[in-house]
């Protein structure tokens, strides 16, 4: 049974425009690291963004844990979205906060509008952060300001912001695209350790392949809205990766 | 023509290439443009019937009014505690105004803001137009509605310019918002917080630095508007340079332009100071 | 269990620390309050007579006496209108000419003296900023008399700060590379200015000048209040005879007057730049 289904999925910015994704379907199951590889505007940033409808598509099904998500209305919406931590490409931080305020806005989605505004979290809510941050290696910067960080450090407090939601999914939009290599590594290394010592299912999206091979267990690959390829890492090999990424020009 | 290795020279066989500065019809649109412009404009002189040799003559003519009725100024009359309470009710209507029209141009900000709005299709415009219409009546205006709804006084000084600090910060704070990073708003939304809650995690610290100087800016035009509010009944000192206008006491007019001159200078150079401050903190 | 006591500590030295800094932000916003409601009472309540104003239905009497359109005064705002369209475009022209010498003075890089003649400049645009139009317009109405020449000089006047302030900016922030290429090949100073330094500043100076036009269409809307002509004159007069759905008719004609100054704009700066 799978936790998370895609049926034809379709999205179109406006309605003259073209079709971003042209059809796709897959399946997470509960272990899964699932990678979605591609070329540079095959889709892959709008794909993640559907699932918890940052963008909203404009035809097909996705059932998460058994919640149709494209019926929700704003206030399930804001549910289910507090159920599915997300870590990004520019790991979109504020910047003129706190690193604990970073991670502490991870619990918003549990808050009314005036504990949020008036930044009241919870002891509770505190020393999660503090083990949180602990556990990806930022104990030392809690009070530092989200832009004195480097960018590891960076991604490590939009990983734990992920994780204070409790999320029972975690999408990665391209975690790896603004660090470099030898970084890029560690930070892949700790979301994969997270991610099984807490349960949590991964669709990530990657534009590395090679990370992709070393981190993932699935895979499905996209070119220009439509998937060209479905299925473990294992099945992976040179051929399939010239096609998907044939229309790229380098 | 199906040489593309050879890009530096003209390909041969090409008819030889012509440039004119001037093209039709492009040239003709441009300077029938100006000559239009042209002609509005001397129209204007003849349709004003704006004395021209008055104009030639007139920097001396100001030149011997300043002299002959404005010079000297009454000093003394601006030193007398009753203007200088009037010049504290100015700088206290001002900062009123300027902060009862931010606090109403904040959520005019946000709606307004084509990025962060509830809703493009309705709360977008209306917002917009209620912003565009408090900024397009002149502070006067506003000053002179109010008083003649609601008496002489401060009060509709207050109201008048918190109608036009509302149009002129509603407008910049929309621009602020609509130039901020949407990463973190993204963000945000994405762990399931509530718009207010991603309007202040999200929004606000990206633009907080920027309202604080739109905010003192603010209340800076506002001191200037506010000493000219008085004028038409609306509190303050404006009602002094009035009553002396009407009265021809022309030295303690010029006084009073100069304490105006003095005020508003010194108001420009704490503003000035206030946000050099504010960007530097960032 | 030496860490989770660390981490216990940690916590509550957090939380002390928020609890600190929401104490801080409560008590400034208690003074911004006091002092907000001290300003209040002092100008607002204790200047208003509320006798007069009476309750709150006279109140909302004296705003729907405002609600309506004087259709009959239609024909009579075209002249007006016209007229403080073209106040606002002299004016700003005037301005333009008028701040050439601001302008040469006040940037930096080619002011002729720096010590004596960047001040002076800078007090000029200042001066210009400073002082609301409304005044300036008074001051040129005993000047010169009343009429659309103190309106057309007002606004001159009132626009040279911002104008001039503007262009030195660009002026400083010149690229030298087009003016050394200009000398490179052997330009006079005058043609270094037309050909280097002109391009340049052009863009930005037409961008002003529109901006500065839009915003003297409202500034001329009102020196009639003062005796400078236009709209303003034909509100006053309204407003005089207690023709109040003539005020709103008045009020409306500038919106839309401003609303043509921002279309006309617009599409200016298109064509331009």
């Amino acid at each position: 049974m799978p936790i998370l289904s895609v049926r034809d999925l379709r999205v179109r910015y406006s309605s003259s425009g073209p079709e971003i994704l042209k059809g796709i379907s897959f399946d997470v199951e509960e272990d899964d690291f699932f990678a979605i590889i591609g070329p540079s505007g095959a889709g892959k940033s709008t794909l993640i963004r559907c699932i918890n409808r940052l963008v909203t598509p404009t035809d097909g099904e996705i059932i998460l844990y058994g919640t149709d998500v494209l019926s929700l209305n704003a206030r399930h919406l804001r549910r289910l979205r507090r159920d599915i931590g997300m870590i990004f490409q520019e790991f979109n931080l504020v910047n003129r906060m706190s690193v604990m305020d970073n991670v502490l806005s991870g619990r918003l989605g549990y808050m009314g509008n005036f504990a949020g505004l008036f930044r009241l979290f919870s002891k509770k809510d505190i020393s999660r952060a503090l083990s949180v941050l602990d556990r990806v290696g930022l104990s030392d910067h809690v009070d530092k300001r989200a832009d004195e960080l480097s960018g590891g450090q960076r991604q490590r407090v939009g990983i734990a912001r992920a994780l204070m939601q409790d999320p029972k999914l975690l999408l990665l939009d391209e975690p790896t695209s603004s660090l470099d290599p030898k970084i890029s590594r560690e930070v892949m290394a700790l979301i994969m350790e997270i991610a099984a010592e807490y349960g949590v299912p991964v669709l990530c999206n990657i534009h590395d392949v090679q990370l992709a091979m070393e981190f993932c267990n699935k895979i499905i690959g996209l070119q220009d809205g439509i998937k060209m390829f479905d299925g473990p890492t294992t099945k992976m090999n040179k051929k399939k990766l010239d096609e998907i990424y044939a229309m790229e020009v380098l | 023509m199906s040489s593309t290795a050879n890009t530096s020279a003209r390909p041969q066989g090409d008819p030889p290439r012509e440039w004119h500065r001037f093209r039709f019809p492009e040239s003709l649109y441009r300077w029938g443009g100006v000559m239009l412009a042209l002609l509005f404009l001397s129209y204007s002189f003849v349709y004003l019937n704006i004395p021209l040799d008055r104009f030639l003559g007139m920097f001396g003519r100001i030149g011997q009014v300043i002299a002959d009725r404005y010079y000297p100024p009454d000093i003394e009359y601006v030193t007398e505690p009753d203007y200088l309470a009037s010049v504290v009710d100015t700088i206290q209507m001002a900062y009123l105004g300027a902060l009862f029209g931010m606090l109403m141009a904040i959520p005019l900000g946000w709606f307004g803001s084509y990025n962060m709005t509830p809703s493009r299709g309705f709360v977008y415009p209306v917002a917009r137009l209620l912003t565009m219409a408090a900024r397009a009546v002149h502070e006067t205006i506003w000053a002179i509605l109010f008083v003649t709804i609601l008496g002489f006084g401060m009060l509709a000084g207050v109201l008048a310019l918190t109608m036009f600090c509302t149009g002129f910060a509603g407008k910049l704070f929309a621009e602020e918002i609509e130039a901020i990073d949407m990463g973190p708003v993204e963000a945000i939304r994405a762990t399931g917080a509530s718009e207010l809650n991603v309007m202040a995690y999200g929004v606000f610290p990206q633009v907080r630095v920027a309202f604080t100087g739109i905010g003192i800016y603010t209340w800076d035009v506002a001191f200037r508007a506010a000493t000219v509010v008085g004028f038409f009944g609306a509190g303050g000192m404006g009602w002094y340079l009035k009553r002396n206008v009407l009265q021809i006491e022309t030295e303690r007019v010029a006084a009073i332009l100069l304490s105006i001159i003095v005020l508003v200078l010194i108001s420009e150079g704490v503003s000035a100071w206030a946000r050099s401050r504010v960007a530097r903190a960032k | 269990m030496a860490v989770a006591d660390a981490t216990i500590r940690n916590v509550d030295r957090i939380i002390a620390a928020r609890a600190k800094t929401r104490t801080i932000r409560a008590l400034i916003y208690m003074v911004v309050l006091l002092l907000v409601v001290w300003s209040v009472k002092t100008t607002i309540v204790d200047d208003t007579d509320w006798e007069r104003m009476g309750s709150v239905g006279n109140v909302l009497h004296g705003v729907v006496q405002f609600l309506g359109i004087d259709w009959g005064l239609v024909p009579n705002l075209w002249q007006p209108a016209v007229e403080t369209i073209m106040v606002a475009t002299l004016g700003t022209l005037l301005g333009v000419m008028m701040c050439v010498p601001a302008i040469w003075f006040g940037a930096l890089n080619i002011t002729p003296y720096p010590p004596i003649t960047y001040p002076i400049a800078r007090l000029m645009m200042t001066l210009s900023r400073s002082i609301h139009e409304i005044v300036w317009a008074l001051f040129f109405v005993a000047a010169v008399g009343l009429g659309a020449l103190a309106g057309v000089l007002a606004i001159a006047v009132r626009s040279i700060g911002f104008i001039a302030k503007m262009t030195a900016e660009a002026i400083e922030d010149l690229d030298p590379k087009p003016v050394e290429a200009i000398r490179a090949v052997g330009g006079s100073d005058f043609q270094v200015f037309v050909y280097a330094i002109l391009p340049q500043i052009l863009p930005v100076m037409i961008g002003v000048i529109i901006f500065e036009w839009e915003i003297n269409i409202r500034r001329s809307s009102v020196l009639g209040l003062v005796g400078a002509g236009g709209l303003g004159l034909v509100f006053f007069r309204q407003l005089n005879t207690f023709n109040h759905p003539g005020v709103t008719t008045v009020i409306l004609a500038i919106l839309v007057l401003i609303l043509f100054g921002e279309v006309v704009s617009y599409y200016v700066r298109k064509a331009i730049i």
